[in-house]
């Protein structure tokens, strides 16, 4: 009896039935439409996404009477116009942009050590711990962390209040730029450290013990070795790492205090705020091709990393 | 059976060449586990020495405290009379070949190749011209260009041989890197390396399990077991004279005779098993039997003879009656299996390289054999 159960798992006979039933609902001639049928929710997605697109496309060649607060009937390029012109605009382009690109480097250099040591260490308990500490913010939503930010650093927070022990004057640490890059590091980093830690895995230990016997000190095993062997990794935690901070909202609208805002707070002022929906669109499309360009940057420079489809080939 | 003359050719070959390598009283402990203990032993200069031992007997454990990615938990480590405990890796000069070659994937072979002259910040204009010598050395020349994927597995193992060959180190570290290769590229490459090395005569430790391969290409045999030299000898006396029942076994085909020890005179044994009696002679010189103690009696296959008609043996000084359990066809010989059961029923087998159509299982045969081949080792020591 207890052989019987242990050779022919439960899980086994539940995968029966469903079989079984399974046979019943959806004849085996059809069984060649599966694959597709199975496709039909992603391909529906994004087709939804592109009729969106479309619909935003043609928002944003109308402008916005502000006598009647409705959307003109004729096209026009007024929006684009706009968008190129106004100082505003340009100042917000530019700080999102250099915001993601420093926002990666930090990231990717705090990220890499991390995965390094969480991936090599020999202490089971000292993995357990790093990644824990890796997966517990991710338990702590990005606008709670947001204010847990703005209670340790205002005027009166933890730091100042340390820093005022050691006789320093309260000092302005938040709603400036440093304050939302600060808190986009801080938010990207588990994304980044998930995206590099199987790369290094992939590394065999052995690469860098022979790198040693060949001459070389951990340095330059370092650079030589472990950093070539590891780039599909970071290339792919970068591409990750440099869209979600293009395009957050959260972190630049509080941390930034509105003063330091990203794209996408100005898309959000457009559509709530101003109610000019031909502008928002505009901006918004911008901000699809300003990505795009940016990821296709970063494919032509580095490769499609761990994003890379097919299989892989060295 | 004691080769004086080899033993002493070697004595003097050794005291020609000053020591390179010296493992003085080295112990490795893995939580209370003992990985290598005690180990010592000398390499002269030039010397080709093979560590040969069972899964899991310290061989890996024992290259790695030499090469220096491991520290002793006691002991002391010499390489050219000076101690190396403090030393990391990157400043011995040590070229090791690992078991999975642990070639770098994102460079080409001659990459590969340059990598530890780069790393030594060898002349960047000569560094070309050496790495080409050496890939011609290990018959790669015009490979080079090809990434590591691109080549085949004795291939991928040359260019790890030349990679740790083409900075002259004073030490070549090889850690069961045939293991993976099939028999006949195995046997071809440990030829290649028995060249290689006589070409460059650079000093090597070379780690296998496979007991042929020590044979061919050694200068020198140590045998591990459980962490423990067994027996450091040149490979025909590591074969001729074991030192114990355990190197016995695990060189050769070996057959084992137990009983008891009745009656010692000399070098000769006469042991007991039940009714009857075998004589053999003392196996280890340096650990005497008592009288009483039980032992077993080590025979290789091949000093033993077999006949369908006991008076073709006339001449064999023992002499005993059987019957054929099994035969194993291998090609070149067969292998029977011969009960004795007036030997307790032991079982022995015994290689028959003449035209073998004559002895089928379950026949009655007769075995005889030397009593001076019969070494007769303490029971309690060495296990296999
Ligand atoms: N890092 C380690 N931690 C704990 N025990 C280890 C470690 N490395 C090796 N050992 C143990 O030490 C002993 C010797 O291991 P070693 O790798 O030296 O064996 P080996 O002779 O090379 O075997 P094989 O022929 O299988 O490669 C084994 O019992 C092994 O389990
Ligand atoms: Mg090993």
């Amino acid at each position: 009896m207890q052989s019987a159960r242990t050779a022919y798992p439960v899980t086994w006979r539940i995968m029966d039935a469903l079989e079984a039933f399974a046979a019943t609902v959806w004849p085996a001639n059809w069984t060649r439409a599966v694959p597709y049928l199975m496709l039909a929710p992603a391909v529906l997605l994004v087709g939804l996404l592109v009729l969106g697109l479309i619909q935003i496309g043609d928002t944003s060649l109308r402008t916005l009477d502000t006598s009647t607060f409705l959307l003109s009937e004729e096209y026009t390029l007024a929006n684009y116009q706009r968008a190129f012109t106004e100082p505003l605009f340009a100042a917000v382009a530019a700080r999102s942009l250099l915001g993601a690109l420093i926002v990666t480097a930090i990231t990717l250099v705090f990220a890499f050590p991390y995965a390094y040591v969480m991936v090599r260490t020999s202490s089971p308990a000292l993995r357990k711990f790093l990644l824990i500490a890796l997966f517990l913010p991710f338990f702590i939503g990005q606008v709670v962390r947001a204010y847990g930010w703005l209670i340790i650093l205002g005027n009166q927070g933890m730091v100042n209040e340390a820093l005022g022990l050691v006789g320093v004057e309260p000092m302005r640490l938040l709603y400036n730029y440093p304050a939302v890059l600060f808190g986009l590091v801080q938010y990207m980093l588990p994304f980044a450290v998930l995206m590099v830690a199987p790369a290094l895995t992939a590394i065999p230990e052995e690469l860098e013990a022979a790198a040693g016997s060949l001459g070389a000190d951990w340095l330059r095993t370092f650079f030589h070795v472990v950093l070539p062997l590891a780039r599909p990794g970071l290339t792919g935690a970068g591409l990750v790492v440099v869209t979600l901070s293009l395009t957050d909202f959260a972190m630049p609208a509080i941390l930034g205090g509105g003063s330091q805002d990203f794209i996408a707070n100005a898309i959000y002022d457009q559509f709530f705020r101003t109610s000019d929906q031909g502008l928002g669109a505009t901006l918004a499309l911008m901000l699809v091709a300003v990505g795009s360009l940016l990821v296709g940057l970063i494919f032509t420079l580095f490769g499609a990393g761990t994003l890379a489809m097919g299989r892989a080939r060295e | 059976m004691h080769d004086a003359t080899t033993d002493a050719g070697a004595r003097e070959a050794q005291g020609s060449q000053p020591v390179a390598v010296s493992v003085l009283d080295v112990s490795m402990v893995y939580d209370g586990v003992h990985a290598v203990r005690d180990a010592s032993f000398d390499l002269p200069r030039g010397r080709f020495l093979t560590i040969l031992g069972p899964s899991g007997s310290g061989k890996t454990t024992l290259l790695r405290l030499i090469a220096g990615f491991q520290k002793p938990t006691k002991g002391d480590i010499l390489i050219n009379g000076t101690s190396v405990n403090a030393v990391p890796p990157h400043k011995r000069s040590i070229g090791m070949v690992f078991q999975r070659l642990a070639l770098f994937p994102h460079m080409t072979a001659a990459e590969n190749v340059a990598f530890p002259l780069k790393m030594r910040r060898t002349d960047a204009r000569k560094i070309p011209e050496r790495v080409d010598r050496y890939l011609d050395l290990v018959k790669l020349g015009g490979f080079g260009q090809r990434r590591i994927h691109e080549l085949s597995g004795g291939q991928q193992q040359r260019v790890a041989i030349a990679r740790a060959l083409v900075f002259e180190p004073d030490l070549l570290l090889l850690d069961e890197p045939l293991a993976a290769l099939d028999r006949k590229l195995r046997e071809e490459m440990q030829l290649e390396f028995r060249r290689i090395q006589r070409e460059l005569g650079v000093t090597t430790i070379n780690v296998t399990h496979d007991q042929r391969e020590a044979l061919v290409v050694s200068d020198e045999i140590i045998v591990m077991d459980h962490g423990v030299i067994q027996q450091k000898a040149e490979p025909s006396r590591t074969y001729r004279s074991p030192r114990n029942a355990f190197v016995a076994s695990f060189i050769g085909v070996t057959n084992f005779i137990a009983g008891d020890a009745r009656s010692l005179a000399g070098d000769t044994v006469v042991v007991g098993v039940g009714e009857s009696e075998w004589t053999g002679v003392i196996g280890d010189k340096a650990c005497p039997l008592n009288v009483g103690a039980p032992v077993r009696g080590a025979i290789r296959a091949e000093q033993i003879r077999i006949a369908r008609d006991g008076r073709a043996l006339e001449g064999a000084g023992s002499r005993h009656a059987g019957i054929v359990s099994d035969a194993i066809f291998e090609g070149e010989r067969v292998v029977y299996e011969v009960r004795l059961p007036d030997l307790g029923d032991t079982l022995m087998r015994v290689f028959d390289h003449g035209p073998h159509d004559t002895i089928a299982v379950g026949d009655e045969v007769y075995l005889g054999w030397n009593p001076d081949d019969v070494l007769v080792f303490d029971d309690e020591a060495g296990h296999p």
